[in-house]
């Protein structure tokens, strides 16, 4: 939703390698058939930088492929636009003895509008090309060169960026004129043979024979653990504006210098109105605070992506006529109003979404999403300028707990955004139900959530109609059926930072009636976990990506005319990667007091590990279906 | 008294909030401050209104253009309704020929000091943009967006073809008032199609119009005499011109709900198909409206006939074919394998051809009518009866006039014995008489070449079943073994090719497993996972600690375990839509448990069987013990694929009793 930069895209050099190929793939090797859909017989990326604003990119690369799940494979898709030309564009699909059965021209391609489906203007062009195979297993070749004058963005390598896909060998070799250094970091090398070659003005990596990986759940993103190499250089050019920097303070100078500086003027009434907004307070967090809240209810967020607005904010003034812009504009607009009341802030580069660093080593352009830094003396204070709910000071999941890049007038500083504790992350269920002896239950209950849980249920449920409020806790209680809601309220609590739902139910049936027996399930209100699958000889390593808390404390009122036959009994589990429990405490012969919390941290587990989780999870979902058996 | 007065006053506030001014700019302080919806106060925006008009101007050289004028007025409440700020307006714009939009203007107004402020939309702030090589879209979004701000543009869209678009009465949010008028003159003539459940007036009325003709003639004037003299000449043609005039008021929001097929199908407007062109002194050309005239149309323009009868191109597959078959059922399927084998489809829907049958089949890729009038062919070369039938895709909506648009898929049928066999030849799981699901939308319509035409049934008469058998035994610690063989047949087993025929085993036990809870499967096997003619039978060992619960001296489970149906799909209070089964369905589960040493049966459900009004659908349940074994029997069956709303409310409740019976436990009990 708040992607500004559209990744660079990869590419070529030389066919003459292609010529020589056999493509038959009866002689790809038994161990890179395993779990692959398709293999890489060969991949050749390589980049030549002709100089500060002229870069060549070209790729070659043959794929065999086995079965319509592997397909995506040759589906290819270029992406090209005013400073990136596609200067050569070619296919072959090969038979399983490779023989050719097509060859692919740059006219059988499809040539449009990179229309993202979110964006109101994106002036990206795609180059599109759907192969239908008539017959399994068939091979593809393809190559392109490109050439662009951006090359403040270098494609970097990620080896076997996919699962069930193997690799009979992949080269990546970037060359570069003598007066430019050349940046590169190396991840995840350890454990996999790659042949190196560093000279002056060249380096390449290459890798062979590696067998397909099969997707597992819980697995972390990819380039957490494969190899990949990122590239930068000393002297570059963005969207025709030359850049030179060789370190993350120099880089941010010239970021700022260039794209943000003269973006921040305001219109005189604008100015004046902000002051006297602020003219009651002294302190620079109230100050920040108004001025949030301003923008908040001025602005909405629009994607627009066009040449050098894919990386220049749009000028705060326009931002004060429209209404609306994109992240970078409307960072750029609260910046500009906090700098009118004296206060300091930095536009701060970012990855939002999954958990991704800024890479310290390569100072050249990365992230895909901007948010404000305000200094303070007592905390950081960190602001999504596109959120008209969020709190102030409340980033949430998309952009907590990693480093970015803050962009200062007197250069970069790489900083680690805010971080949400287990123990933040707190939802509190409380509430009381009554079972008649029918099994028909009436409840209600009030959900709080705060930290990363306060913005997952904001986004899913604030603002909706009840209608649409009424299936989203349909799903969110589907442990009961039958339900028919007297009351739905939602409360975006943005004093309190807390998410807050209440709800009152009544469902015929809630208890099950087993001839004289009824049985009662003592988890009404948050009973929806699952165990993870079981995985037969796990190969991944896992990943439990979020922290949370839940306690519930709920009354339980019995019908009085029925004996209580059975009562689940106080458990606890205590593991690596959480605690559970559940207790039940009389009050009366009628009513219960049932207590449970859920406590799971998040991290980085081996693979041996996840059987131990699953486990702990079965357990977890065993106990969330104790009841309370009562007897006519 | 009182009462008498403050109903005079009620009436008098509602007319004076009645009292509004549509005119372009004349946007009023109560519109502004208008809180919330009055009827839908869960509307986070409303169209307060639209007037949209449609007519044909002649133009001198250029003949008939058509215009649309269309001018909207937008409320938006909150900060959910901000979406509605940004329009696109989709325009024709191929390579040949194009539509124009011009005289956009378009404001926002907002209340600032009790005082109306309004913003324009500058033009640089509009963006062009390509949709596909067909449409390009003009975007923008408006400016000085606040909660509570009113919207309005108006813009004229120029079309040299003689497209009418839908005249769109319901959106996502409420409709105050819709005000709309189409002329057409009398040359022209169109289908009209009301779609959607919300009831649509028209008024109509004719009026006489007039085109100038003028022509220019010369006089005098060869190369070197200057004298020269043209007389302009004009001709009035009269002709009449047909009015409908449209006036809707208060017009609920679409919402979205569960089992609809396509929403698209049931929001309310008017479709225009061009069908019919009666230019003075020529024959009338049709173009649709009888389905006499779209079969013809099709067979003319599709290639229906010269692609269906051109068969050279395959006459040795179907020999060898032909020759090894000696039965008609062994022939049909025969041919129905070498058209899959020989063509794949593309993805591509569509009723005229891609590639073309002779392309298609020796470059072994083609569409669907590629695939599907090859398949025809070959079969009338082979001496059967077969003709096309056309049909709309379910994500293509329902046709109900006979209208080209409204079709988008071919399929073959043979015609024995009063009797009809469907074969659809793009999807490699598919039988003859079981198409894939996309295809099951109501009815498609046979279309012979001597341009008869009939409506077929498309939803398939027999159901789709699933039987399932299971045993289990309590092991010595008290967990569950047991023996699971399922068999699928027709649509359900080609779904289940379809998830998991291209898979390996492993895969296939994870994802089983996954959708059964806890349980973990030892041995797995599916049988005919490629012997599509035959029913697919899986059957699985598995163990598991959770499918019983041991409680003091006893232990409870549910009958039929894993396969208990214990959530009721239907979850809302009320319906507005059909219910889409797809096809008729059988479930039917036997289980049976052996108990345990040392225990007695201490409880279980009692029998039940229940069923729909006119047998459209029971559900049966019994329990039988006989000496150590509980025997299980479960069988649910709908008959009919498709039900209206109106029988939401039995349905749910058959759904309900189905699911508290499968919830009931059986209770074991220590000696």
């Amino acid at each position: 939703m708040r992607i500004i930069i559209t990744l660079a895209f990869l590419s070529l050099n030389f066919f003459s390698y292609a010529q020589d190929f056999d493509f038959s793939s009866l002689l790809i090797p038994e161990n890179l058939k395993e779990d692959a859909n398709s293999v890489i017989r060969f991949e050749n990326l390589s980049i030549d930088i002709k100089s500060q604003r002229e870069m060549i990119i070209s790729y070659q690369t043959a794929i065999t492929i086995y079965n319509d799940l592997g397909n995506e494979h040759s589906n290819l898709t270029i992406q090209y636009d005013k400073r990136r030309s596609i200067n050569n564009v070619k296919a072959t699909i090969y038979d399983n003895k490779g023989a050719i059965v097509k060859k692919i021209k740059r006219s059988d391609f499809k040539d449009y509008s990179a229309y993202d489906g979110i964006s109101l203007f994106n002036d990206n062009r795609l180059l599109q090309y759907n192969y239908t195979p008539i017959a399994y297993p068939y091979t593809i070749y393809y190559e392109y060169e490109i050439s662009t004058s951006n090359t403040a963005f270098i494609s970097g390598w990620i080896l076997n960026g996919s699962y069930s896909q193997s690799v009979k060998s992949a080269k990546f070799s970037v060359k570069y004129p003598t007066d430019i250094a050349l940046f590169k970091s190396e991840k995840n090398f350890k454990g996999f043979e790659i042949m190196k070659t560093e000279k002056a003005g060249f380096l390449s990596y290459e890798i062979k024979d590696l067998p397909a990986l099969k997707w597992e759940p819980y697995t972390p993103a990819l380039f957490d653990f494969l190899p990949t190499v990122k590239i930068g250089i000393s002297k570059f050019n963005l969207e025709g504006v030359d850049g030179e920097a060789t370190n993350w303070k120099e880089f941010g100078k010239w970021y700022y210098d260039n794209l943000i500086q003269n973006t921040l003027e305001l219109p005189e009434a604008t100015k004046l109105k902000i002051k006297s907004l602020t003219a009651n307070t002294s302190d620079p967090v109230e100050k920040a605070k108004i001025v949030y809240e301003y923008v908040q209810n001025k602005v909405r967020y629009i994607s627009i992506q066009v040449g050098i607005g894919g990386y220049k904010p749009m000028f705060a003034s326009d931002v004060d006529k429209l209404g609306y812009g994109d992240c970078k504009a409307l960072t750029n607009y609260t910046s500009a109003l906090l700098k009118e009341v004296g206060v300091a802030s930095y536009h701060t580069l970012i990855y939002g979404g999954e958990k991704r660093n800024f890479n310290p080593d390569i100072a050249s352009p990365q992230g895909n999403h901007m948010i404000l830094y305000v200094p303070d003396a007592n905390q950081d204070i960190w602001l999504e300028c596109t959120s008209q709910k969020d709190p102030f000071a409340e980033i949430g999941s998309f952009t907590d707990d990693r480093d970015a890049l803050v962009l200062t007038p007197d250069g970069g500083i790489i900083k680690h955004t805010k971080v949400y504790k287990t123990e933040d992350n707190l939802q509190t269920t409380k509430g009381n139900f009554t079972i008649d002896s029918e099994g028909n239950i009436n409840a209600d209950v009030y959900i709080e959530s705060k930290g990363t849980q306060y913005n997952d249920n904001l986004l899913n449920n604030d603002g909706k109609s009840q209608k649409e409020l009424d299936l989203i806790f349909k799903k969110y209680l589907s442990n009961i059926n039958n339900i028919k809601f007297l009351k739905i309220e939602v409360f975006n609590n943005k004093e309190a930072f807390s998410f807050e739902e209440n709800l009152a139910f009544t469902a015929t049936n809630y208890g099950v009636l087993n001839g004289h027996q009824l049985l009662i399930p003592i988890n009404a209100f948050n009973n929806n976990s699952d165990a993870p699958p079981r995985i037969r000889n796990r190969k991944l390593p896992f990943e439990i990506s979020r922290s949370f808390l839940d306690i519930d404390e709920v009354k339980i009122m019995l019908p009085k005319q029925l004996k209580i036959e059975f009562l689940p009994e106080k458990f606890e589990l205590n593991t690596k990667f959480g605690t559970y429990s559940i207790e039940l405490i009389k009050i009366d012969d009628s009513s219960y007091f049932f207590k449970r919390t859920l406590k799971i941290v998040s991290g980085n587990y081996q693979k041996e590990d996840y059987e131990p989780y699953r486990n702990f999870r079965k357990e977890i979902v065993k106990y969330d279906n104790s009841k309370i058996i009562l007897i006519k | 008294m009182k009462k008498i007065l403050s109903i005079i006053i009620l009436v008098l506030m509602a007319s004076r909030i009645i009292a509004q001014d549509f005119k372009y700019g004349k946007v009023s302080k109560e519109e502004l401050e208008e809180k919330y919806y009055p009827l839908d106060s869960s509307a986070n925006a409303a169209v307060l209104y639209k007037n949209r008009q449609t007519y044909f101007d002649y133009q001198q050289n250029i003949g008939f253009m058509v215009i649309t004028e269309i001018h909207e007025r937008i409320k938006i409440y909150n900060k959910e309704g901000f979406d509605w700020a940004s329009k696109n307006i989709n325009y024709y714009n191929s390579s040949s020929d194009k539509e124009k939009i011009i005289g956009l203007k378009a404001t926002t107004y907002n209340i600032e000091n009790n005082k109306i402020v309004e913003t324009d939309l500058s033009k640089k702030d509009v963006f062009d943009q390509e949709s596909n090589k067909y449409w390009s879209q003009q975007k923008f979004t408006m400016p000085n967006i606040k909660e509570g701000c009113v919207l309005e543009w108006n813009y004229k869209i120029i079309s040299p073809f003689k497209r009418i678009e839908d005249l769109q009465f319901q959106y996502e949010i409420p409709v105050k008032k819709i005000e709309a008028k189409i002329e057409i003159p009398e040359y022209f003539v169109y289908n009209r199609r009301h779609k959607g459940y919300y009831p649509i007036t028209s008024n109509e009325e004719t009026k006489g119009s007039t085109i100038s003709l003028f022509d220019r003639t010369r006089e005098g004037g060869d190369s070197r005499q200057r004298n020269v003299t043209s007389t302009v000449t004009e001709t009035k043609v009269n002709y009449i011109t047909k009015l409908e005039y449209y006036n809707a008021t208060n017009i609920p929001a679409m919402i979205e709900e569960a089992y609809v097929s396509n929403l698209d199908n049931y929001k309310t407007a008017i479709q225009y198909e061009y069908s019919e062109l009666h230019w003075p002194h020529e024959p009338i050309k049709y173009y649709t409206t009888s389905w006499e005239n779209v079969v013809k149309t099709i067979y003319d323009n599709f290639d229906f006939s010269s692609e269906i009868y051109k068969s050279n191109h395959f006459s040795e597959d179907l020999n060898l074919v032909l020759a090894a078959s000696p039965t008609d059922s062994q022939k049909i399927t025969g041919i129905l394998e070498l058209v899959k084998s020989k063509i794949k489809w593309n993805d591509y829907n569509g009723l005229s051809k891609f590639n073309g049958t002779k392309k298609a089949y020796k470059e072994g890729i083609g569409n669907v009518a590629d695939v599907n009038l090859n398949l025809v062919s070959m079969l009338n070369k082979a001496g059967f009866k077969a003709n096309p039938v056309i049909l709309s895709t379910k994500s293509n909506g329902i046709p109900i006039f006979p209208t080209i648009d409204g079709f988008n898929y071919v399929i073959a049928a043979i015609e024995v014995d009063n009797d009809l066999i469907l074969l659809d030849a793009t999807e490699e799981y598919s039988i003859p008489n079981v198409l894939p699901s996309r295809d099951l939308n109501w009815q498609g319509r046979i279309l012979r070449e001597n341009g008869s035409s009939a409506w077929v049934a498309l939803t398939p008469s027999k159901p789709s079943e699933t039987n399932s058998k299971m045993s289990i035994v309590f092991n010595d610690q008290g967990i569950i073994e047991g023996v699971k063989r399922t068999q699928y047949n027709n649509l359900n087993a080609l779904n289940y090719r379809n998830k998991y025929a291209k898979i390996k085993d492993d895969d296939i036990i994870s994802k089983v497993e996954a959708e059964n809870g806890t349980m973990e499967i030892l041995d797995f096997r599916i049988t005919n996972k490629n012997e599509i003619y035959k029913p697919i039978i899986e059957m699985y060992k598995f163990s598991s600690e959770d499918l019983s619960e041991k409680i003091g001296d006893k232990i409870y489970f549910k009958p039929l375990f894993f396969d208990a149906l214990t959530k009721n799909p239907f979850k809302l209070e009320k319906r507005d839509y059909p219910i889409d089964f797809g096809t008729p369905f059988l479930v039917d589960n036997m289980v049976s448990i052996e108990i345990p040493e040392g225990y007695v049966v201490e409880s279980f459900p009692e029998n039940i069987a229940i069923g729909l009004r006119e047998n459209y659908g029971t559900y049966r349940f019994n329990i039988k013990i006989e000496k150590n074994m509980i025997n299980v029997y479960s069988l649910l069956q709908i008959s009919t694929p498709i039900f209206p709303s109106t029988n939401y409310d039995e349905i749910k409740e058959f759904y309900k009793m189905i699911v508290n019976k499968n919830l009931e436990q059986i209770v074991l009990k220590k000696v």
